[in-house]
């Protein structure tokens, strides 16, 4: 009975409600970003139907974020297991910054998609350079924030400690992998923010009506 | 075991019979809360642009039933939930095992209850667009309701994880 489960008592709620908040926000942000570029694409096809099919990109990137969430979900819930291995509060506390850290970067990346994707799909495929200019923002935003998601919260989750020794040894899922990652992100944002920079310069405002 | 966090002092002493009772009644609950939202913002809608467009009533009908569809998620998920709940002896309610099997039905409730809110008022938005611009030129009617389809799934991403968390509410057995 108590000799097959290790670990803290509580630290399972807290475990759970990691995997609860990855999924939740994810799916709130994925949400909002469905939601508001559905109505931009709605709007737009009313004037020019033919262009519909082309700006479902920003959705399809919304509902991506909900994949992610689930994912994340799914590998923390199955994490929590104190039959087989012992789960303290260390192991609660981190699976719950790994889901919000997911759960938070999806609702954010969702919403930046909502209002990209439905200015986007309003004012930017009047011009036609301006779909490919659509796709790579919507695009950047996606994979930026998505990664930082899915690596950040897989990070946190794969954080171990031993507590043989004195507390001495904490196991990271790579150091390494932490350094090219910064570097990465730090690079993409870069190219994002000049994208959407030049992106911002050709918008055509709508005549009006 | 657990004595130096003060939040432990607090969830200890709350039944896990509490948690998975909560955990119930907010996945069918707040996904009927969803479901209403979204039909309510598409019904007005649909409503009001058939004035000047009646054809379009019978197929928007299924932006409602797409609603709708969320709180049937809601339903099988809280039925399914209520029949992970097992009497344990008195001696063993507050054991570390039945802690977690009330931690598992809690947060699994909440993960189908709030993502079947928010899948029911994307869904909802999105079909009070798909009506008016249907009324409006009705090629568009199919288009949009592809992006319908992928708001809906975010229902089903809820139930899954929900199912998938419940399979961990393992009460002790009643054998000690």
């Amino acid at each position: 009975m108590s000799s097959t489960f290790s670990g803290d008592e509580t630290a399972p709620f807290f475990g759970f409600l990691g995997a609860a908040a990855a999924l939740v926000f994810s799916c709130m942000g994925a949400a909002y970003g469905t939601a508001k570029s559905g109505v931009g694409v709605a709007s737009m096809g009313v004037m020019r139907p033919e262009l519909v099919m082309k700006s479902i990109v920003p959705v399809v990137m919304a509902g991506v974020l909900g994949i992610y969430g689930l994912i994340i979900a799914v590998i923390i819930s199955t994490g929590i297991n104190p039959k087989a291995k012992s789960y303290y509060l260390f192991d609660g506390y981190a699976h719950l910054s790994s889901g919000l850290a997911c759960g938070l970067a999806g609702l954010s990346a969702g919403m930046a998609i909502g209002i990209v994707g439905d200015a986007g799909v309003r004012y930017g495929l009047l011009p036609v350079l301006s779909l490919f200019l659509l796709i790579w923002l919507v695009a950047m935003v996606d994979t930026v924030i998505g990664l930082l998601q899915v690596k950040c919260s897989l990070l946190l989750c794969c954080k171990e400690i031993h507590l043989h020794s004195n507390l001495k040894v904490i196991k990271i899922a790579g150091p390494l992998q932490q350094r090219l990652l910064s570097q990465f992100t730090k690079h993409l944002l870069e190219f994002n923010i000049f994208f959407s920079y030049c992106f911002r310069m050709n918008c055509v405002e709508p005549e009006p009506q | 075991m657990g004595d130096q966090a003060t939040w432990s002092h607090a969830l200890v002493k709350i039944s896990p019979y509490t948690f998975s009772a909560i955990g119930i009644a907010v996945a069918i609950g707040v996904s009927v809360l969803g479901a209403a939202w979204g039909i309510y913002i598409t019904g007005s809608s649909l409503i009001g642009a058939a004035i000047k467009a009646p054809r379009i009533t019978s197929k928007n009908l299924i932006s409602v039933i797409f609603c709708e569809a969320v709180a049937i998620y809601g339903v099988i998920v809280a039925i399914i939930l209520q029949t992970k709940l097992q009497s344990v002896p008195t001696s063993q309610i507050y054991a570390p095992e039945s802690l977690r099997a009330g931690y598992a039905i809690f947060a699994s409730g909440i993960i189908v209850g709030f993502a079947n809110l928010v899948c029911g008022l994307c869904v909802g938005i999105i079909g009070s667009s798909c009506a008016l611009s249907d009324a409006q030129n009705s090629s568009l009617f199919v288009k949009i309701l592809v992006i319908e389809i992928f708001g809906s799934a975010l229902g089903l991403f809820g139930v899954i994880v929900g199912i998938i968390m419940s399979a961990q509410a393992s009460w002790p057995s009643k054998a000690v």
